[in-house]
């Protein structure tokens, strides 16, 4: 079976638990990216670890890049928090700052390094087959917490998405929870970065939400069908991969293959649902059409 | 032997250009919040460079005809039922970005092409990408100059645009070509998240100086052409990624100006609660 044979070997066997893993965690905070419009806010977060990255591997070698991308993160959120509170910087254009700036200082910090172009590509690329038992581990750890954390402040949440004025008049502390959020975005980005890199952290947080989206209007359907879609589109771009250099000798870097496959699933759903939408008016014509008649 | 030999001559000229041209082109996209759109422009052009490589062809050329491809479908997909323009472009950047690492992941010498790529190389720019990016720059400011007014318009109030009769179709797409063109142009020398530095940061930091539309122009465009020189300077004189320099600058400008107008607005609501106390 080409779906299953690969993961016999424990190095694609580990990857695959890694993805799957990582595509129902970020299918989930997915949804709220996605009804908060915070892409970008996702974007800023996997370049600003970075810096926190780098300097955790310089000061307590491969064991600090954890708790290193960690405090970044965690700054990072509260910075943003705060710098979006002051109307005179646009949310987008302070987060460009935030973006470069973080990013920036993570470069001179590694161009100041030997092997720098190998570092800075496996922090963008990851090296997802790789992945040891013990960033298993913490990944397992962190989805637990997060989606248990989500699970709690569902309702305030999703308040917040819909209705921040509605929220504020509730008593829900809106601050904080855009800092709840915030900071959720950021153990995600954390416990995937240096597995899978950053580009496909932010496709993992925009595109599987973005696919149930354009499949389902329902919350209860958009949620787990993210989910589906995250953790499958990992387990078919390492089949692709994989299948790619071991059968036809041609080298696809196995996260960048994920992405693609992720993209693809979207223009599918993309198109699904814009036929289910069609196909429900015209049934819906047909029986005003009858009964008129 | 002319001036234009050294390689640090070279960069340092580049970086004028670049800072001027990103510091005007900036003001635009910071009025339209188009941010996140040229991160994903940056992102997103990658592929039509690897592209434009493989087969052999102009790499500008490649990059600007990949880039129109995905305006085209940032724009389409951002209209769809429950989709919005941040998502898609969320998309087309992690997309086309991936779709370049694995065109490149195929060739040889794949880290070394990449990091050149996300944060560029300004002292390794050579006199015909100068001659591109003075080219684009004379076009764009001529194009500024031209209709900037309602560009201007349109940004702040496209309803009004549209009552007193500009196209304003054809305006949004010429501030999205102008924003691409200008990330094409400055992306192969100075990398993606440089380009975004130079372009959000130098008018982000003249906005919060003034109210007033006409300084804005004037004051990013200086911004810009200080921080990419103190940038260059300071890389060719401690031995730090150059791209990575500049950016730091272009930062550490706009943080300081955010503290300093932060605390002056609090100095001056403070003034007036006593002047009225008194009063």
């Amino acid at each position: 079976m080409m779906f299953f044979e690969p993961f016999q070997l424990p190095f694609m066997a580990r990857a695959l638990v890694e993805l799957v893993l990582l595509g129902a965690l970020a299918g989930t905070v997915g949804v709220l990216v996605l009804l908060r419009r915070l892409a970008f806010v996702s974007d800023t977060l996997t370049h600003t670890v970075f810096p926190g990255v780098v300097i955790g591997h310089l000061m307590a070698g491969d064991g600090g890049i954890f708790w290193g991308a960690l405090a970044a993160g965690v700054v990072t959120a509260v910075l943003l928090t705060l710098l979006t509170h002051r109307r005179r910087v646009s949310e987008d254009a302070a987060l460009a700052m935030l973006l470069t700036t973080l990013f920036a200082v993570g470069v001179v910090v590694v161009s100041r390094q030997t092997g720098f172009t190998s570092d800075l590509t496996a922090f963008l690329f990851g090296r997802v087959l790789t992945v040891t038992e013990t960033q298993l581990a913490q990944t397992a750890v962190v989805t637990v917490v997060v989606v248990a954390l989500l699970a709690v402040l569902r309702r305030p949440l999703l308040l917040r998405a819909f209705d921040p004025e509605g929220a504020r008049a509730a008593g829900v502390r809106v601050g904080l929870l855009d800092l709840v959020l915030n900071v959720a975005v950021a153990l995600v980005v954390v416990a995937a970065v240096k597995a899978v890199g950053t580009i496909l952290v932010i496709a993992l947080l925009v595109v599987p939400a973005a696919a149930a989206r354009g499949l389902s209007d329902r919350l209860v359907v958009i949620v787990p069908l993210a989910c589906l879609v995250g953790a499958s589109a990992g387990w078919l771009g390492l089949v692709v991969s994989y299948e790619a250099s071991v059968g036809y000798g041609v080298r696809l870097a196995s996260g960048a293959t994920v992405v693609l496959v992720l993209v693809a699933m979207y223009g599918l759903a993309h198109v699904a649902g814009f036929v289910r939408r069609k196909v429900g008016l015209s049934r819906a014509r047909s029986a005003i059409v009858e009964s008129a008649a | 032997m002319s001036w234009l030999d050294s390689t640090v001559h070279r960069a340092l000229v580049e970086a004028v250009l670049v800072g001027a041209l990103g510091g005007v082109v900036g003001v635009f996209v910071v009025a339209r919040r188009l941010p996140f759109f040229t991160m994903a422009l940056t992102h997103a052009t990658f592929p039509g460079i690897v592209i434009a490589a493989l087969l052999g062809v102009n790499l500008y050329l490649g990059g600007g005809l990949f880039g129109l491809l995905v305006v085209a479908a940032v724009l389409a997909f951002g209209r769809g039922r429950g989709q919005d323009f941040s998502t898609a472009t969320g998309i087309a950047l992690s997309g086309g970005f991936a779709l370049g690492v694995v065109l490149v992941s195929a060739q040889d010498g794949f880290t070394k092409d990449l990091a050149a790529y996300t944060v560029g190389d300004v002292l390794a720019v050579g006199t015909g990408d100068l001659v591109a990016t003075a080219a684009v720059a004379v076009g764009v400011l001529l194009l500024l100059a031209l209709v900037g007014k309602e560009l201007l318009l349109a940004a702040f109030d496209p309803v009004g645009a549209a009552a007193l009769g500009l196209p304003t179709v054809l305006l949004d797409f010429a501030l999205l070509a102008v924003v691409e063109v200008t990330v094409v142009a400055t992306v192969p020398a100075l990398g993606t998240i440089l380009a975004v530095a130079l372009i959000v940061g130098p008018a982000a930091t003249a906005r919060l100086l003034t109210d007033r539309l006409a300084p804005l122009f004037p004051i990013a465009a200086a911004i810009g052409v200080g921080c990419a020189l103190a940038g260059v300077w300071v890389s060719t004189r401690w031995n730090v990624a150059t791209g990575a320099s500049i950016a730091l600058f272009v930062g550490l400008v706009f943080g300081a100006v955010f503290l300093g107008t932060a605390v002056r607005g609090r100095v001056r609501r403070a003034v007036a609660r006593r002047v009225a106390v008194r009063a």
